[in-house]
Protein backbone atom coordinates (compact mmCIF):
# COMPACT_ATOMS: atom_id res chain seq x y z
CA UNK A 1 0.00 0.00 0.00
CA UNK A 2 1.15 3.57 -1.16
CA UNK A 3 2.32 6.15 1.89
CA UNK A 4 -1.23 6.70 3.27
CA UNK A 5 -2.19 10.30 3.44
CA UNK A 6 -2.39 12.68 6.41
CA UNK A 7 -5.62 13.69 7.92
CA UNK A 8 -4.91 17.61 6.39
CA UNK A 9 -4.07 16.10 3.18
CA UNK A 10 -7.23 14.07 2.99
CA UNK A 11 -9.51 17.05 3.92
CA UNK A 12 -7.98 19.26 1.20
CA UNK A 13 -7.96 16.23 -1.45
CA UNK A 14 -11.93 15.69 -0.59
CA UNK A 15 -12.31 19.45 -0.68
CA UNK A 16 -11.06 19.50 -4.15
CA UNK A 17 -13.38 16.42 -5.39
CA UNK A 18 -16.14 18.14 -3.63
CA UNK A 19 -15.58 21.47 -5.18
CA UNK A 20 -15.47 20.23 -8.45
CA UNK A 21 -14.98 23.11 -11.33
CA UNK A 22 -14.74 25.22 -7.85
CA UNK A 23 -11.94 24.23 -6.51
CA UNK A 24 -9.29 27.06 -6.20
CA UNK A 25 -7.47 28.36 -2.76
CA UNK A 26 -9.96 30.60 -1.48
CA UNK A 27 -12.70 28.09 -2.18
CA UNK A 28 -10.77 25.34 -0.44
CA UNK A 29 -9.59 26.86 1.82
CA UNK A 30 -13.60 27.42 2.71
CA UNK A 31 -14.62 24.15 2.61
CA UNK A 32 -11.64 22.58 5.03
CA UNK A 33 -12.66 24.94 7.50
CA UNK A 34 -15.87 24.06 7.33
CA UNK A 35 -15.40 20.53 7.25
CA UNK A 36 -12.86 20.63 10.12
CA UNK A 37 -15.10 22.96 12.28
CA UNK A 38 -12.06 25.00 13.37
CA UNK A 39 -10.19 27.83 11.58
CA UNK A 40 -7.25 26.92 9.19
CA UNK A 41 -4.64 29.05 8.25
CA UNK A 42 -4.47 30.03 4.56
CA UNK A 43 -0.68 28.84 4.80
CA UNK A 44 -1.31 25.62 5.28
CA UNK A 45 -3.62 25.00 3.03
CA UNK A 46 -1.59 26.46 0.33
CA UNK A 47 1.33 24.37 1.21
CA UNK A 48 -0.12 21.01 1.27
CA UNK A 49 -1.78 21.74 -2.36
CA UNK A 50 1.71 22.78 -3.36
CA UNK A 51 3.02 19.65 -2.03
CA UNK A 52 0.14 17.37 -3.26
CA UNK A 53 0.79 18.81 -6.66
CA UNK A 54 4.25 17.62 -6.46
CA UNK A 55 3.15 14.14 -5.27
CA UNK A 56 1.20 14.32 -8.79
CA UNK A 57 -2.39 13.79 -7.02
CA UNK A 58 -3.56 16.85 -7.87
CA UNK A 59 -3.10 19.00 -11.12
CA UNK A 60 -3.76 22.56 -11.44
CA UNK A 61 -4.21 25.27 -14.00
CA UNK A 62 -4.71 29.32 -13.82
CA UNK A 63 -8.60 30.84 -14.21
CA UNK A 64 -8.82 34.58 -15.20
CA UNK A 65 -9.15 37.06 -11.98
CA UNK A 66 -12.63 39.05 -10.48
CA UNK A 67 -12.39 42.38 -9.43
CA UNK A 68 -13.00 41.52 -5.36
CA UNK A 69 -9.23 39.75 -5.92
CA UNK A 70 -8.16 43.21 -8.23
CA UNK A 71 -8.46 41.01 -11.07
CA UNK A 72 -5.86 38.64 -9.86
CA UNK A 73 -6.05 35.02 -10.90
CA UNK A 74 -7.23 32.03 -9.59
CA UNK A 75 -5.28 28.62 -9.37
CA UNK A 76 -8.12 25.71 -9.61
CA UNK A 77 -6.70 22.27 -8.79
CA UNK A 78 -7.83 18.97 -9.80
CA UNK A 79 -7.72 15.47 -8.57
CA UNK A 80 -5.76 13.08 -10.96
CA UNK A 81 -6.42 9.84 -11.22
CA UNK A 82 -3.12 9.24 -8.14
CA UNK A 83 -4.92 11.37 -5.78
CA UNK A 84 -7.99 9.13 -5.87
CA UNK A 85 -6.01 5.80 -5.39
CA UNK A 86 -4.29 7.80 -2.74
CA UNK A 87 -7.75 8.79 -0.96
CA UNK A 88 -9.29 5.33 -1.96
CA UNK A 89 -5.99 4.23 0.23
CA UNK A 90 -6.17 6.07 2.92
CA UNK A 91 -9.80 5.55 3.59
CA UNK A 92 -8.88 1.26 3.21
CA UNK A 93 -6.35 1.94 5.62
CA UNK A 94 -8.64 3.75 8.50
CA UNK A 95 -11.01 0.53 7.56
CA UNK A 96 -8.59 -1.71 8.23
CA UNK A 97 -7.44 -0.44 11.85
CA UNK A 98 -11.19 -0.24 12.94
CA UNK A 99 -12.59 -3.39 11.57
CA UNK A 100 -14.06 -5.61 14.38
CA UNK A 101 -14.71 -2.32 16.13
CA UNK A 102 -17.87 -0.46 16.91
CA UNK A 103 -18.22 3.46 16.11
CA UNK A 104 -18.76 4.99 18.59
CA UNK A 105 -16.61 3.46 21.18
CA UNK A 106 -18.10 2.61 24.61
CA UNK A 107 -15.82 3.14 27.44
CA UNK A 108 -14.52 -0.49 28.80
CA UNK A 109 -14.80 -0.35 32.80
CA UNK A 110 -12.32 -2.66 34.23
CA UNK A 111 -12.69 -3.99 37.70
CA UNK A 112 -10.03 -5.83 39.61
CA UNK B 1 -19.60 47.30 -1.55
CA UNK B 2 -17.34 48.94 0.85
CA UNK B 3 -15.91 45.55 1.85
CA UNK B 4 -15.13 45.42 -1.75
CA UNK B 5 -12.71 48.29 -1.61
CA UNK B 6 -11.01 47.67 1.64
CA UNK B 7 -7.61 46.98 1.79
CA UNK B 8 -5.34 45.36 3.81
CA UNK B 9 -2.31 47.34 5.23
CA UNK B 10 -0.15 47.89 2.33
CA UNK B 11 2.98 46.56 3.88
CA UNK B 12 2.01 43.61 5.29
CA UNK B 13 0.70 42.75 1.01
CA UNK B 14 3.81 43.36 -0.13
CA UNK B 15 5.57 41.37 2.69
CA UNK B 16 3.46 38.53 1.71
CA UNK B 17 4.29 38.77 -2.46
CA UNK B 18 8.02 38.83 -1.15
CA UNK B 19 7.75 35.84 0.64
CA UNK B 20 5.65 33.69 -2.54
CA UNK B 21 7.03 32.36 -4.61
CA UNK B 22 6.90 34.00 -8.23
CA UNK B 23 4.29 30.99 -9.68
CA UNK B 24 1.82 31.94 -6.87
CA UNK B 25 2.21 35.60 -6.30
CA UNK B 26 -0.49 36.64 -7.72
CA UNK B 27 -3.20 33.72 -7.16
CA UNK B 28 -1.98 33.07 -3.54
CA UNK B 29 -2.53 36.67 -2.96
CA UNK B 30 -5.58 37.20 -4.18
CA UNK B 31 -7.25 34.08 -2.12
CA UNK B 32 -6.60 36.04 0.51
CA UNK B 33 -7.59 39.44 -0.66
CA UNK B 34 -10.70 37.70 -1.71
CA UNK B 35 -11.24 36.21 1.54
CA UNK B 36 -10.21 39.42 3.72
CA UNK B 37 -12.77 41.39 1.29
CA UNK B 38 -15.68 39.05 1.23
CA UNK B 39 -15.46 37.01 4.39
CA UNK B 40 -13.03 38.71 7.01
CA UNK B 41 -14.10 42.73 6.79
CA UNK B 42 -17.79 42.35 6.60
CA UNK B 43 -17.83 40.12 9.99
CA UNK B 44 -15.30 41.35 11.70
CA UNK B 45 -15.07 45.31 10.55
CA UNK B 46 -11.76 46.79 9.19
CA UNK B 47 -9.31 46.54 12.20
CA UNK B 48 -9.61 43.04 13.14
CA UNK B 49 -9.87 42.41 9.61
CA UNK B 50 -6.62 44.00 9.24
CA UNK B 51 -5.07 41.94 12.33
CA UNK B 52 -6.12 38.57 10.66
CA UNK B 53 -4.59 39.26 7.85
CA UNK B 54 -1.55 40.16 9.02
CA UNK B 55 -1.86 36.89 11.42
CA UNK B 56 -2.18 34.93 7.73
CA UNK B 57 0.81 37.14 6.62
CA UNK B 58 2.74 35.98 9.29
CA UNK B 59 1.99 32.37 9.11
CA UNK B 60 3.01 32.25 5.08
CA UNK B 61 6.69 34.07 6.45
CA UNK B 62 6.91 31.12 9.10
CA UNK B 63 6.76 29.06 6.27
CA UNK B 64 9.47 30.46 4.44
CA UNK B 65 11.60 31.45 7.28
CA UNK B 66 11.39 28.49 10.03
CA UNK B 67 14.05 25.64 8.64
CA UNK B 68 17.03 28.30 8.20
CA UNK B 69 15.81 30.15 11.06
CA UNK B 70 16.58 26.91 13.32
CA UNK B 71 19.92 26.57 11.30
CA UNK B 72 20.52 29.83 12.31
CA UNK B 73 20.06 29.31 15.69
CA UNK B 74 21.35 25.93 16.24
CA UNK B 75 24.98 26.95 15.39
CA UNK B 76 24.93 30.11 17.60
CA UNK B 77 23.02 27.99 20.59
CA UNK B 78 25.67 25.29 19.82
CA UNK B 79 28.54 27.85 20.16
CA UNK B 80 27.31 29.39 23.40
CA UNK B 81 26.63 25.73 24.92
CA UNK B 82 30.26 24.90 23.56
CA UNK B 83 31.72 28.35 24.88
CA UNK B 84 30.04 27.38 28.68
CA UNK B 85 30.75 23.61 28.98
CA UNK B 86 34.17 23.54 27.21
CA UNK B 87 35.51 27.13 28.29
CA UNK B 88 39.06 28.11 26.23
CA UNK B 89 40.92 31.56 26.03
CA UNK B 90 41.61 31.14 22.46
CA UNK B 91 38.13 31.56 20.36
CA UNK B 92 40.03 31.96 17.10
CA UNK B 93 39.02 28.56 15.62
CA UNK B 94 34.97 28.59 17.41
CA UNK B 95 34.39 32.27 15.88
CA UNK B 96 35.95 30.96 12.51
CA UNK B 97 33.48 28.30 12.84
CA UNK B 98 30.48 29.92 13.77
CA UNK B 99 30.98 32.71 12.21
CA UNK B 100 30.81 31.37 8.60
CA UNK B 101 28.41 28.48 9.16
CA UNK B 102 26.14 31.30 9.93
CA UNK B 103 26.74 33.65 7.32
CA UNK B 104 26.20 30.17 4.76
CA UNK B 105 23.13 29.72 6.44
CA UNK B 106 21.82 33.53 5.75
CA UNK B 107 23.11 33.40 2.10
CA UNK B 108 21.38 30.20 1.16
CA UNK B 109 18.58 31.21 2.99
CA UNK B 110 19.10 34.41 0.51
CA UNK B 111 19.92 32.50 -2.39
CA UNK B 112 16.96 30.05 -2.26
CA UNK B 113 14.29 32.26 -1.65
CA UNK B 114 15.63 35.14 -4.61
CA UNK B 115 15.68 32.21 -7.14
CA UNK B 116 12.12 30.37 -5.96
CA UNK B 117 10.59 34.25 -6.00
CA UNK B 118 12.30 35.94 -8.57
CA UNK B 119 12.99 38.46 -6.56
CA UNK B 120 15.99 40.58 -5.07
CA UNK B 121 14.50 42.28 -2.21
CA UNK B 122 12.22 39.16 -1.03
CA UNK B 123 16.00 37.64 -0.27
CA UNK B 124 17.06 39.97 1.54
CA UNK B 125 13.79 40.82 3.14
CA UNK B 126 13.59 36.76 4.16
CA UNK B 127 17.34 36.44 5.41
CA UNK B 128 16.32 39.69 7.65
CA UNK B 129 13.62 37.94 9.03
CA UNK B 130 15.22 34.55 9.50
CA UNK B 131 17.83 36.66 11.70
CA UNK B 132 15.01 37.70 14.54
CA UNK B 133 13.45 34.75 14.09
CA UNK B 134 16.42 32.79 15.18
CA UNK B 135 17.46 35.46 17.55
CA UNK B 136 14.09 34.77 19.84
CA UNK B 137 14.89 30.97 19.59
CA UNK B 138 18.55 31.55 20.64
CA UNK B 139 17.52 33.89 23.60
CA UNK B 140 15.09 31.33 24.83
CA UNK B 141 17.68 28.10 24.34
CA UNK B 142 20.23 29.91 25.99
CA UNK B 143 17.98 31.14 28.98
CA UNK B 144 16.73 27.39 28.85
CA UNK B 145 20.70 26.38 29.27
CA UNK B 146 21.44 29.13 31.51
CA UNK B 147 18.76 28.04 34.06
CA UNK B 148 20.24 24.23 33.93
CA UNK B 149 23.99 25.74 34.09
CA UNK B 150 24.59 28.37 36.28
CA UNK B 151 27.41 27.14 38.45
CA UNK B 152 30.45 29.39 39.92
CA UNK B 153 32.58 27.45 37.04
CA UNK B 154 30.25 27.84 34.30
CA UNK B 155 29.37 31.55 34.98
CA UNK B 156 33.34 32.47 34.79
CA UNK B 157 33.07 30.26 31.24
CA UNK B 158 30.21 33.00 30.40
CA UNK B 159 32.34 35.99 31.83
CA UNK B 160 35.47 35.03 29.40
CA UNK B 161 33.77 34.51 26.78
CA UNK B 162 31.62 37.47 26.29
CA UNK B 163 29.30 38.06 28.96
CA UNK B 164 25.52 37.23 29.25
CA UNK B 165 24.87 39.92 27.37
CA UNK B 166 26.60 38.92 24.43
CA UNK B 167 24.56 35.91 24.58
CA UNK B 168 20.94 37.45 24.76
CA UNK B 169 21.94 41.07 22.52
CA UNK B 170 24.12 39.45 20.21
CA UNK B 171 21.16 37.39 18.20
CA UNK B 172 19.05 40.94 17.48
CA UNK B 173 22.32 42.80 16.28
CA UNK B 174 22.44 39.89 12.96
CA UNK B 175 20.02 42.05 11.50
CA UNK B 176 22.41 43.77 9.53
CA UNK B 177 24.99 41.45 8.66
CA UNK B 178 21.50 39.74 7.29
CA UNK B 179 20.88 42.42 5.18
CA UNK B 180 24.48 42.26 3.78
CA UNK B 181 24.81 38.79 3.49
CA UNK B 182 21.47 38.60 2.16
CA UNK B 183 21.90 40.76 -0.46
CA UNK B 184 24.94 38.55 -1.30
CA UNK B 185 22.66 35.76 -1.66
CA UNK B 186 20.32 37.34 -3.63
CA UNK B 187 22.40 38.82 -6.24
CA UNK B 188 23.86 34.71 -6.38
CA UNK B 189 20.56 33.66 -7.72
CA UNK B 190 19.97 37.11 -9.76
CA UNK B 191 23.59 35.80 -11.37
CA UNK B 192 22.67 32.19 -11.61
CA UNK B 193 19.51 32.94 -13.46
CA UNK B 194 20.85 34.88 -15.37
CA UNK B 195 23.81 32.54 -16.69
CA UNK B 196 21.33 29.78 -16.93
CA UNK B 197 18.89 32.07 -18.77
CA UNK B 198 15.59 30.80 -16.62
Amino acid sequence: MADVLGAFEQAVLLAVLRLDDEAYGRAILKEVQERLERDVAAGAVHATLERLVRKGLLSSRLGSGTPIRAGRARRYYRLRPAGVRALNDAREAVDSIWRGLKWPLVKAINTL
Amino acid sequence: MIAEMTRPPEWAEAVLRLSLNAADRENVSGDLLEEYRASIVPIRGKTAADRWYVGQVAGFVWRATWVWAFLFSGEFVARTAYDWLVPTTDFATRSAVSTWSGVAVLFFAAMWTAWRSRSFTAGVLIAMITSQIAAVISVVSSAILFAIWHDADTQRAIAGSGGLAEVFMLPFAMIVPALIVGGAGSAAASLGRRMLRT
